[in-house]
């Protein structure tokens, strides 16, 4: 048993890294793009100034890190082994040890939320460290007095979960969650829980006679119930489909066009982010006309969809519009899902794509400020150094690959636009450069997507005169 | 006892002294510039309110490794600063040096460290104006978007110091607050709008509780929008403004907003009913932006005739959160045709005359400045409250002109009706929402000068001839930290006499509650 219990833990701790790392890895980069974690006293103070700040930094900082998966998986390992841990230490009996990774377990339930925070993992493992401070230093009235100290200051610090009573008023607007109106549950069960287990533990040792489990085989088949039926509620409450629409968003992120056709070939994607991408995928390998229809369409909204006001679907189309040379369309709808992201976070990866509009559009100083906020991140700095001597250098801009690609792309004749693209759009982008190969299959698929015959009859006869 | 404490508090302060000089570097074998230093912002032979906060500034370049800055007056007083950043002036002595120099100038000296050593720039001066400026500024802030809003507020900041503070946020309602406007800056009487899930205009009087109006009738075309008071507090202008917006693929000026359709009324604020005039609701042409007359017996306005001629129904439109133009809307309107009916779209600054006594309007439309004519157009009209001035925004169309970055302020002198520019405040880019202090010599504009994007105010001084002096830019603590690290720009900016003290809990609960008073109509 001397060795069993850590074993237990460190598998614990095992699954949940193999969790993240192989079956959630796009969730993880899915956090992180819809947050800046600057290095700034201003953006510091910001956060920790407000009830649960200091849990809230220590998740947005951690969440930083997600951008590569394995160490988010692992961060989020490490967290919730120590929750589990802690929790042990708090009931302090051992024959309860398999009880000890509920909190964990409804934490990592919690997690596979999309837009559950961080700071919520902190806020739960904050609260049992300073649980189990107190309960290790002090005895009596001391310990007493300094739990009901320690709850005012917790509640600053970490936010209601120190408290877990389930009002709603003192829930909503702490920043567990990314909607600021959803009430955690899942949180507020781990958070409880661990009351619960100390409650338990309370009662176990006044009535010692009544609970005498203390064989190892007892120890041993609770922790494997537990084990079992959180871990089947985990893998059954997990949202695969979300991880492949994300896992698309991603590669058409790092524009992995390779890695996109290899997906799309295992399996068809039948959701518009999927389509979208494994079209814009198909159009930069320029093949998008021949195998237009080997694959799943959805129409023209799988092409370039009309842009929505929401903070995700948006991206992948982005996507597509920066590759055609759609420099103020891309700009517009990287604003708006930057704006969408709904606890008012800003994002890593729109202010890079921010930066890179306002460089190519030469609107120099906007790009410099996108620049500046990027110097302050930790994955973002190198880029950002390397990006700014482009700044009003318009010889490197031109030399760049890829800058200097799609400022000859970009449109020059100005017309108004608005969240839907026409073939008028495509067409006067593609007669500004006949080069633009992108603008060519996209008006062509947009024509044989719609069936209009006549469209591209005109098209044609334009390309002749 | 008193001698040996009269010695203690010298020794005391020798040591202050030595500590403070200990932490600066002489300036030693500067090079002499011939020329003034670039610095930021740009403060070089502005002229200043007496009562302004601490003009800390940077050097433009961010090679810099000390800045020092001396600023003398012609009395032998001085104040210095040093930095590696900035020049931060004490506050204090800061604000005893301008009370010293009201009506006079005074000088600084910049020099500037770099791995070459110290530089010294020519002296520029200050003027620091005997007229002094309003308590505070009240502003939204905002991020320069789209449609989408995320986090914004509208929040006051006393010009004095560098102390800005919420009234309220949208973190405390779901939905987006605009429109925030005073009675000649007096904060007593305030209106504010609220759209989106909880719409509503928020109305205050006095000081007293607010509340919250349902400002949409049968008779008018929808909610009210920009806002102005009478001179009496007993009626507020208002228009209803059908906004649409597009967005441009090529031109720097990135969004165009625009009307659809657009009239003006005026709200009885004693009576609880819009008054409404044949000549303010005509369909042929678009009116927005009232503003009243100094004397409150006129109603200024802007106008421009219904180009667009789109048959398009965008009665779901909310007022005041311009939503994206669907152009399959428009049927056999090519993306061009398009360009070419909004960008002719041009308003002229026209007049009616108003009774306030009886809540009458005038038989007549006068037009008295007819920008279209110039292939121009007027917005933001702002008659200076001494009833001298009236202070206007020209683009070469439409009525947006934040998004214009050819837009710029405008002069009009109403004893003799001429235009002028106002070249000292003016820049290459966008100058927008302005409106004057209350004693009218000071004005305050919108501005992207900064950066071509975000929105920051600036202030100039125009005297009773209309002579206007250079603008500087709102003073912060570390100015270059400050409008780096803001992503947000600074909204109507208006004057506030004093602080607002608007109890956003009780707006906020209002806002929350379901319920709205109506607006009746005369």
């Amino acid at each position: 048993m001397k060795f069993l219990r850590p074993l237990c833990t460190f598998l614990f701790g095992l699954a949940v890294l193999l969790f993240f790392g192989l079956a959630y890895p796009h969730h993880l980069h899915y956090q992180e793009q819809f947050q800046l974690f600057l290095f700034d006293s201003t953006y510091v103070w910001e956060i920790v100034r407000e009830p649960g700040g200091v849990a809230d930094l220590l998740g947005r900082f951690t969440t930083q890190f997600f951008l590569y998966a394995w160490v988010g998986a692992l961060i989020i390992a490490i967290l919730l082994t120590a929750i589990q841990l802690l929790t042990l230490r708090l009931i302090n009996v051992q024959w309860l040890y398999g009880l000890s990774f509920m909190p964990s377990f409804l934490l990592w339930l919690f997690l596979l939320d999309e837009n559950a925070l961080m700071g919520g993992v902190w806020a739960v493992l904050l609260t049992q460290l300073a649980a189990w401070a107190i309960l290790s230093l002090a005895k009596g009235w001391t310990r007493r007095i300094l739990l009901m100290a320690a709850i005012p200051v917790l509640y600053f610090l970490v936010g209601p979960v120190c408290l877990p009573i389930p009002i709603d008023s003192l829930w909503i607007g702490a920043h567990y969650h990314r909607y600021p109106t959803v009430f955690p549950w899942l949180l507020w069960g781990a958070a409880f829980s661990i009351w619960g287990l100390m409650g338990i533990t309370l009662l176990i040792r006044h009535f010692p006679k009544h609970f005498s489990l203390h064989s190892p085989l007892s120890t041993l088949l609770l922790t494997a119930l537990v084990a079992v039926i959180m871990g089947s509620i985990v893998w059954k409450n997990a949202n695969y489909r979300a991880e492949a629409v994300m896992q698309y968003d991603f590669m058409a992120r790092h524009q992995q066009w390779n890695r996109i056709l290899e997906t799309v070939n295992k399996e068809k994607p039948n959701n518009q982010i999927g389509v979208t991408v494994q079209n814009l995928a198909l159009a930069m390998h320029g093949v998008l006309l021949d195998q237009l229809f080997n694959y799943n369409q959805n129409g023209i909204a799988g092409l370039l969809p009309d842009v929505k006001e929401d903070a995700t679907s948006p991206l992948p189309t982005a996507e597509a519009f920066y590759q055609l040379g759609m420099i103020n369309v891309t700009q517009r709808t990287v604003f708006e899902a930057q704006e969408a992201i709904l606890d008012f976070q800003k994002s890593g990866r729109c202010y890079k794509r921010l930066a890179q509009t306002n460089l190519i559009n030469g609107q120099y100083e906007v790009a410099r400020k996108y620049l500046s906020a990027l110097q302050k991140t930790l994955f973002y700095r190198d880029w950002a150094e390397e990006t700014l001597p482009l700044l009003g250098d318009e010889e490197a801009i031109t030399r760049h690959p890829e800058y200097g690609r799609l400022r000859k792309m970009a449109d020059d004749e100005d017309y108004y636009f608005s969240d839907h693209v026409t073939p008028e759009m495509l067409e006067t982008l593609f007669f500004h450069n006949t080069d633009n190969g992108l603008a060519y299959q996209y008006l062509v698929a947009y024509y044989m997507l719609t069936g209009d015959r006549d469209g591209y009859q005109n098209f044609i006869s334009s390309i002749k005169q | 006892m008193r001698k040996s404490f009269t010695i203690h508090c010298a020794l005391f302060a020798s040591v202050m002294l030595l500590l403070m000089t200990a932490c600066t570097e002489t300036v030693s074998n500067a090079r002499q510039e011939a020329g003034q230093p670039q610095i930021y912002p740009d403060y070089v032979g502005v002229t200043i309110p007496v009562n302004i906060a601490p003009l800390n500034f940077c050097m433009a370049d961010e090679k810099v490794l000390l800045i020092d800055a001396v600023v003398t007056d012609n009395h032998c007083n001085s104040l210095h600063a040093q930095d590696d950043e900035m020049a931060d002036f004490n506050i204090d002595d800061w604000h005893s040096l301008l009370a010293q120099n009201r009506g006079d100038s005074l000088s600084v000296v910049v020099s500037a460290k770099y791995e070459d050593g110290w530089h010294t720039y020519r002296p520029f001066s200050i003027y620091v104006s005997p007229d002094s400026i309003d308590y505070g500024l009240c502003y939204r802030l905002i991020e320069p978007g789209y449609e989408v809003w995320s986090k914004m507020g509208i929040y006051e900041r006393d010009l004095s110091s560098f102390e800005e503070r919420p009234l309220i946020e949208n973190t405390q309602f779901e939905g987006c607050v605009n429109c925030h406007s005073f009675n000649r800056g007096n904060p007593a009487d305030m209106s504010l709008h609220i759209r989106g899930k909880h719409g509503a205009t928020l109305l205050r009087k006095d000081y007293g509780p607010v509340t919250a109006y349902n400002t949409r009738t049968d008779q008018t075309l929808g909610l009210c929008v920009y806002p102005y008071w009478h001179p009496s507090g007993r009626y507020i202008a208002y228009s209803t403004n059908k906004t649409n917006q597009l967005f441009h693929s090529a031109s720097p000026n990135r969004v165009e907003v625009f009307d659809t359709a657009s009239d003006l009324q005026v709200y009885d604020v004693e009576k609880n009913e819009l008054l409404l005039s044949p000549l303010l609701k005509r369909d042929s042409v678009y009116e927005t932006y009232p503003v009243f007359s100094a004397d409150g017996r006129s109603l200024y306005f802007c106008v421009a005739a219904d180009s667009l001629e789109f048959k398009v129904d965008s009665s779901e439109s909310d007022a005041t959160i311009p939503s994206a133009f669907d152009t399959r809307a428009v049927s056999n309107t090519s993306l061009y045709t398009l360009n070419a009916k909004l960008n002719s779209l041009r308003y002229n600054l026209c007049r009616i005359d108003f009774d306030p006594e009886t809540g009458r309007f005038g038989e007549r439309v006068d037009t008295i400045v007819n920008a279209a004519s110039r292939q121009k157009s007027v917005s933001f009209p702002r008659p200076s409250y001494d009833g001298r001035f009236l202070c206007y925004t020209l683009s070469d169309y439409g009525q947006f002109s934040i998004w214009h970055h050819e837009a710029d302020l405008w002069l009009l002198d109403l004893a003799t009706g001429e235009s002028r520019p106002m070249v000292g405040a003016n820049s290459e880019d966008t100058e927008s929402f302005h409106n004057w202090s209350t004693n009218s010599r000071w004005l305050v504009l919108s501005s992207r000068r900064d950066d071509g994007l975000f929105t920051r105010p600036y202030f100039c001084h125009v005297d009773t001839k209309g002579n206007v002096t250079k603008a500087f830019m709102l003073p912060q603590r570390n100015p270059r930290q400050f409008y780096r690290g803001r992503f947000m720009s600074f909204n109507v900016p208006d004057f506030i006499t004093g602080p607002t003290r608007f109890d956003s809990r009780q707006a906020s609960k209002a806002i929350n509650n379901e319920y709205r008073k109506n607006f009746g109509v005369r």
